[in-house]
């Protein structure tokens, strides 16, 4: 079972960078992302980012989000096609071959555009935060969250969000297996998936509201939420985290020359 | 370290009191055990000693509750208690927050006002204490229940806690992870800790335990050591302890009980492989169980137990070979097919409740398999079980052992020849086994072929009537089939082990 968003041991370059300097990079994806509506220089920041994991070798997890990333992007199309019309139209949902409602739903190249401005958006931002996850170990996550002065409360919670996903994984599989031996058929259609959730879903959450009270004494207890006061990591700025960001805010500043030089012509 | 003087307590929302003019004192270096049955309130027990009552639960209480010397309202917080006392609970899986065991046991520390190295050696020392030390980069999901509980002790220990107060911590773990945390308590008594701990596994906390509490209705009946204890018909009764050592050897002894190939087999699993992505989890297994029997399949985490009886109701196909239940090929069965001839009891009950009441919890299984007279099925099979006064409760607020039965009782009724329990003993006190226990004997007595897992040597000594060993994915050993010396040294070494823990 392929794990989502966890923390991958290894030594490549992501790795050594200080989380900080990793949270500086999705922070500049993300204003880019936003600032910028050319296709092309969004394209551009999606490849250099997959490019990226392919050089540090953590390109597998971005991989295994393929089908995630088609059905968002099919989706998020089919949305602005439905739901804006702007440009040229360049055929229809329903052909006009198609007697009395051919020819209902055009496609414009504006909504396609739109929608396509959205997805890549969309990924060049989840592709910044996988590399992140997946390349800092959350512990090593929280202090940085902490040392931006997010209160120690939301980094826990962050934190326990992304140890319990693969864990809710498992137990989802064994809960399955049990109502399986039980001859529970899942159902199809929508509502038919909807209703036989029910058997799976319900166990799944009282279990995990059942552990919350354990949980909330535990972390009182071993005084998670006292503030940090020794790190027994070294944690400072190193000198290729000071390169990083270098390199970072001179791409970011090409990026935004090329998406003003864009619409000045 | 601990007192509780004429301590009373009732919950919010209670009348009748949880704990009773209870006095206690735990002496420095001295490791007490509290034990009881089911409801004796050996838990609020532990949450009253550690403060955890007065700062997080509200309730009304009477008399004084110390730690260290001091009244525990004096501490300003629970993180404050933490520097001294330790609690770890009976759910491993809450108590792990970070995804590393080593970033769990280092955070604590980073909490702490001391220079780098000293809290560095700190963490070396704890590690290697809990057994912990190989586990360092591993995430918790990967780890198992044993392991989780050892972890969750250092991370208590590295906050340089002087006390710890273990509720239950092997409630939830098979029996290698228990003897596992039992040497590791003995380990920190070695230490000069201070422990107490709430347990009803007890033959092998007899010789650990300096001091015994017998909890009952929230009041202490006796207090003593455990041999003294024990000396109370009474109490012995309540525990169900029996001081002897199991001989485990009538396997041995008296041969095999039936001829093989008497009558046609009800199971049939013919040179079974089973590969996990390429991992061997089973390998060329053979084996042949006839309609009556009651068979324990024992042997180490990892030998294949579970993926053996996955394969009975077609959860897992065959990487090669085949499994034949009642005359059905699983390959060629689907799941609910085959739950018609073999019903699968989970280790935990909780992974398949989630109906309002009883009643329609039970009606699940036959419902789904369209089977007739619904209602008659639910009856006769919650009568089996003992829940019929409970059939319009909610089955997530029945006991333990409840729980435990009732989900025997969604498999009866969809009336399978087979039933498979995967460690039907888990988290039941000893009342509550035999009760489960003399369930299932009672079933195989109806008729109905009985497979069972277990890591729990008593269980298949008293119900068992043959014993395959797996190892490594082989079929090592079968009592029935010339295996019963390999049986008996391998129970004989286990109840030793169990019984090893005067050293």
């Amino acid at each position: 079972m392929p794990e989502i968003m966890q923390y991958i041991p290894g030594s490549s370059i992501f790795h050594r960078l200080n989380p900080l300097t990793k949270i500086l990079m999705i922070v500049l994806v993300a204003v880019l992302a936003v600032s910028t509506s050319s296709l092309a220089l969004l394209g551009l920041l999606v490849v250099a980012l997959f490019l990226a994991a392919v050089a540090t070798r953590l390109s597998r997890p971005l991989v295994q989000q393929l089908p995630l990333l088609v059905s968002l992007v099919l989706s998020l199309l089919l949305l602005t096609v439905l739901s804006m019309q702007a440009g040229e139209t360049i055929g229809h949902m329903i052909p006009s071959a198609v007697p009395l409602i051919g020819g209902a739903f055009p496609i414009t190249t504006g909504a396609v555009e739109f929608g396509l401005l959205l997805s890549l958006r969309f990924i060049a931002m989840l592709f910044g935060f996988q590399l992140l996850v997946i390349s800092t170990q959350p512990h090593d996550l929280v202090h940085a969250l902490q040392r931006l002065r997010l209160p120690v409360d939301y980094a826990l919670m962050f934190l326990i969000a992304l140890r319990f996903i693969p864990s809710l994984q498992l137990e989802g599989q064994r809960i399955n297996e049990a109502q399986l031996a039980r001859g529970y058929n899942p159902g199809t259609g929508l509502r038919g998936v909807i209703r036989t959730l029910i058997p799976i879903i319900v166990p799944l959450v009282s279990n995990s509201l059942g552990r919350a009270n354990v949980l909330g004494l535990t972390i009182d207890l071993r005084g998670y939420r006292t503030p940090r006061r020794v790190s027994l990591r070294d944690r400072s700025l190193k000198r290729r985290d000071f390169a990083a960001i270098v390199l970072l805010l001179v791409l970011s500043g090409l990026f935004v020359g090329a998406s003003l030089l864009g619409y000045a012509a | 370290m601990i007192a509780l003087e004429d301590y009373s307590y009732t919950y919010p929302g209670r009348s009748e009191p949880a704990l009773d003019g209870v006095s206690l004192r735990v002496r420095q270096g001295e490791v007490l055990l509290v034990t009881g049955p089911t409801g004796a309130g050996k838990t609020t027990l532990c949450l009253a000693a550690s403060g955890i009552l007065k700062h997080e639960f509200g309730g009304t209480a009477a008399g004084r509750a110390l730690l260290m010397g001091r009244p525990v309202e004096e501490y300003a917080d629970l993180s404050a208690i933490g520097r001294h006392v330790g609690v770890v609970f009976d759910d491993p899986e809450a108590q792990l927050i970070f995804t590393t065991v080593e970033e769990e046991v280092a955070s604590g520390l980073e909490g702490i006002d001391l220079p780098r190295e000293v809290l560095l050696q700190r963490m070396e020392h704890v590690l290697e204490l809990t057994a912990t030390a190989d586990l360092r980069e591993r995430a918790p999901h990967t780890l198992s229940g044993g392991q989780k509980q050892r972890v969750a002790v250092a991370a208590t220990l590295a906050l340089g806690t002087e006390i710890l107060v273990l509720d239950e911590p092997t409630s939830e773990l098979d029996e290698e992870g228990t003897q596992m945390l039992f040497r590791i308590i003995q380990r920190l008594k070695a230490e000069g800790k201070t422990v107490l701990i709430v347990e009803h596994k007890l033959d092998a906390l007899f010789s650990l335990a300096d001091r015994m509490v017998f909890l009952e209705g929230g009041r202490i009946l006796a207090e003593g050591t455990p041999d003294d204890l024990l000396r109370d018909e009474r109490i012995r009764a309540v525990l169900h302890t029996n001081p002897k050592t199991p001989s485990f050897c009538r396997f041995g002894a008296e041969g095999s009980a039936g001829a093989i190939g008497t009558t046609a087999p009800i199971i049939r699993i013919e040179g079974l492989v089973h590969e996990y992505g390429g991992v061997r989890a089973l390998n060329g297994l053979d084996l042949s169980i006839e309609p009556g029997e009651f068979v324990a399949v024992i042997g180490d985490n990892g030998s294949g137990k579970t993926t053996l009886i996955k394969h009975l109701v077609g959860l897992l196909k065959p990487t090669q070979g085949r499994v034949t239940v009642a005359g059905h090929d699983t390959q060629n069965e689907t799941i609910t097919g085959m739950a018609r001839h073999v019903g699968l009891v989970f280790q935990n009950p909780d992974t398949m409740l989630f109906e309002e009441t009883v009643e329609r919890e039970v009606s699940f299984g036959p419902t789904n398999l369209g089977l007739d007279d619904i209602a008659g099925r639910v009856e006769r099979a919650l009568d089996e079980v003992g829940l019929s006064a409970h059939r319009q409760d909610y089955p997530r607020s029945l006991s333990r052992g409840e729980r435990q039965r009732l989900a025997v009782a969604c498999i009866i009724a969809m009336a399978p020849e087979v039933i498979v329990l995967d460690e039907p003993t888990t988290g039941l006190d000893a009342a509550e086994s035999t009760r489960v226990m003399a369930l299932a004997s009672r079933l195989r007595d109806e008729g109905r072929t009985i497979v069972m897992v277990t890591h729990n040597m008593r269980i298949v000594e008293d119900y068992a009537d043959r014993i395959v060993l797996l190892e490594h994915g082989d079929l090592v050993a079968d009592s029935q089939n010339g295996g019963e010396e390999v049986i008996c040294q391998r129970l004989c070494s286990t109840s030793r082990e169990a019984a090893s823990f005067t050293v």
